[in-house]
């Protein structure tokens, strides 16, 4: 298999519909026929069903109980080995260019392992174009959050981390590392796994070209849900990552 | 495969090959998987083989529940997982399957599993439908069932040593039901003709309990149409089998008797409102006055007059 795109969902059915249309879209545009799509259904207290996602390629990995991130998209990646997998978040909307994007960024960069897509909000303010690391209390951050789209440049570059809301890598790496670490209950996985990905020498990027739209944070806006997570990224991360760029939020 | 659970799977079948394959994908954990299958003749049995499971080719039967009795034994694990041959479970049912065995120790023998019951691709909320709760993973020998179709089946060390799975957050069944209402109607009618009749029970029982389907499902508020659909095949399950229940019996029980309306009302704004509505039918000239509404209106000026 060429590619498995996973979602991790709970709940939020409309959303993902549409979020799956995008990505049927995305995937045609691309030319990409060797794909399989799964939706790990996260719980959700109305279990997904193929019919009303819009049915074709869609497969669901049904978890009875309410599991992490991490874990979820692990269990779904093993059950549907690829050459390159694509986490994918429900609240995406992906441009209909966006996979060719971030597909032609992988292949274009040498010795990419990993790449993410650059998302913006409903009103076209930069949501994510890159992670970078603060050395001091902020630690990691979204480069440019909150700028307008406009103002960002689009020049390709390295950063040590991308966001897991649109995540590409390599399906040799993802099984040496052996996945998302599952220490992690909320959060800061995706960060944990480029770090991981950086130490092998795989290089970290992000497609710049296209925008598609992250709502962020749909099934928990706990202002507390990534605490725990964050924790466990300092315990193992704090001191041990350089600090990389020159932006900071304001 | 996981070594660690002490656990077996029996899934009695007949012709369900297509249906077995989420069963199968999903239990692959289960070291010992016994499949009784019942004479089938669309490759069933040598798909179950192909899979790893054991295969006890049996006749075909139409008491299932009492034919579990039979093969229970067979079972050589300490816990025993039942699933029909429509059902499948989550992708995280080893570990919480793993949990409940553990949680057990010395004080829980079965647990009541909380089961998704679809039709097509809609899940069935309702009263009656969910958490609809199976007595499904036991101690091995800890159970036994009872004649007919779909009867609960019996703990026998009592039911305090039973504990239902919460349904809010843990294992449950996923249950295919059906095709469609079609599909429905078709096997209900089936396990009418086909259930236990022993004794005589009197037929307004049986459409008291009609009236209770339709009630458990039009009282409900966030029933959908599909739930008052299956509530009509419901009732309309209660009186079939009434009738058949009457003529098994010698159809000794009075059968006029059972047109005498099962209603009880309670004294208060919803008895005034129903006599209203009875009025309002007797005086409209759009509707035809049926000799049961007549029964009921002048039932209700026997009742003013007292």
């Amino acid at each position: 298999m060429e590619l498995t795109v996973v979602i991790p969902s709970f709940g939020l059915d409309a959303l993902l519909r549409t979020c799956l249309a995008s990505l049927a879209t995305s995937l045609q545009v691309a030319g990409i026929d060797d794909v399989r799509v799964v939706v790990a259904d996260n719980g959700s207290t109305n279990p997904y069903r193929v019919e009303h996602l819009g049915g074709g390629r869609v497969e669901l990995l049904r978890f009875d109980q309410r599991t992490s991130f991490a874990r979820a998209c692990n269990m779904a990646a093993r059950s549907a080995p690829a050459r390159r997998y694509l986490f994918l978040n429900n609240d995406v909307l992906l441009h209909p260019q966006a996979i060719a994007d971030v597909v032609g960024t992988m292949d274009a960069v040498r010795n990419a392992g990993i790449c993410g897509a650059r998302l913006v909000f409903p009103d076209d303010r930069i949501q994510h174009c890159g992670v970078r690391m603060d050395d001091g209390p902020l630690g990691p951050y979204h480069e440019f959050a909150g700028q307008p789209t406009a103002r960002v440049s689009r020049a390709i570059r390295d950063f040590p981390a991308v966001t897991g809301a649109v995540l590409l890598i390599d399906g040799q790496l993802f099984d040496e590392l052996g996945g998302f670490d599952e220490i992690y209950p909320f959060g800061y996985e995706d960060l944990d796994l480029c770090l991981r990905a950086g130490q092998k020498g795989a290089r970290i990027t992000c497609a710049q070209a296209i925008d598609s739209l992250h709502f962020e944070s749909m099934s928990n806006r706990d202002p507390g849900r990534h605490d725990l997570s964050r924790q466990q990224f300092w315990q193992r991360w704090k001191g041990r990552y350089t600090r990389v760029g020159s932006w900071q939020p304001p | 495969m996981s070594a660690s659970l002490d656990l077996s799977l029996i899934v009695h079948t007949r012709n369900r090959r297509e249906m077995l394959h989420p069963l199968l994908r999903s239990t692959a954990f289960i070291g010992e998987r016994i499949i009784v299958d019942m004479a089938s003749d669309d490759g069933s049995a040598e798909l179950c083989e192909e899979a790893g499971c054991r295969v006890v080719r049996i006749p075909a039967e139409t008491f299932v529940d009492e034919l579990r009795n039979r093969y229970l034994p067979l079972a050589t694990r300490g816990w025993t997982l039942l699933l029909d041959s429509d059902e499948y479970l989550a992708a995280d049912a080893e570990g919480l399957i793993g949990a409940l065995i553990a949680a057990a120790g010395d004080r829980i023998d079965a647990y009541g599993i909380p089961r998704f019951n679809y039709i097509g691709a809609d899940r069935l909320p309702a009263p009656g439908w969910y958490p609809d709760h199976q007595i499904r993973l036991f101690r091995t020998g800890a159970i036994a069932f009872q004649k007919g179709h779909h009867q609960r089946p019996v703990v026998l060390s009592g039911d305090e040593r039973l504990a239902l799975v919460d349904p809010s957050d843990g294992l449950h069944i996923h249950h295919q039901n059906y095709r469609d209402l079609k599909e429905f109607i078709a096997r209900q009618l089936d396990y009418a003709l086909t259930d236990d009749y022993a004794g005589v029970r009197d037929l307004r029982l049986y459409l008291a309990e009609a009236y209770e389907a339709m009630e458990r499902s039009l009282g409900d508020p966030e029933r959908s149409d599909l739930d008052a659909a299956l509530a009509i095949v419901m009732a309309w399950d209660r009186v079939v089998r009434g009738v058949i229940h009457w003529e098994a019996s010698g159809r000794t029980t009075d059968l006029a008797r059972a047109f005498s309306l099962p209603l009880v009302v309670e004294q208060g704004p919803a008895f005034a409102a129903l006599e209203q509505r009875v009025r309002d039918f007797e005086n409209s000239t759009s509707w035809r006055v049926t000799a049961p509404l007549r029964r009921l209106s002048a039932w209700f000026r026997s009742i003013r007059q007292r």
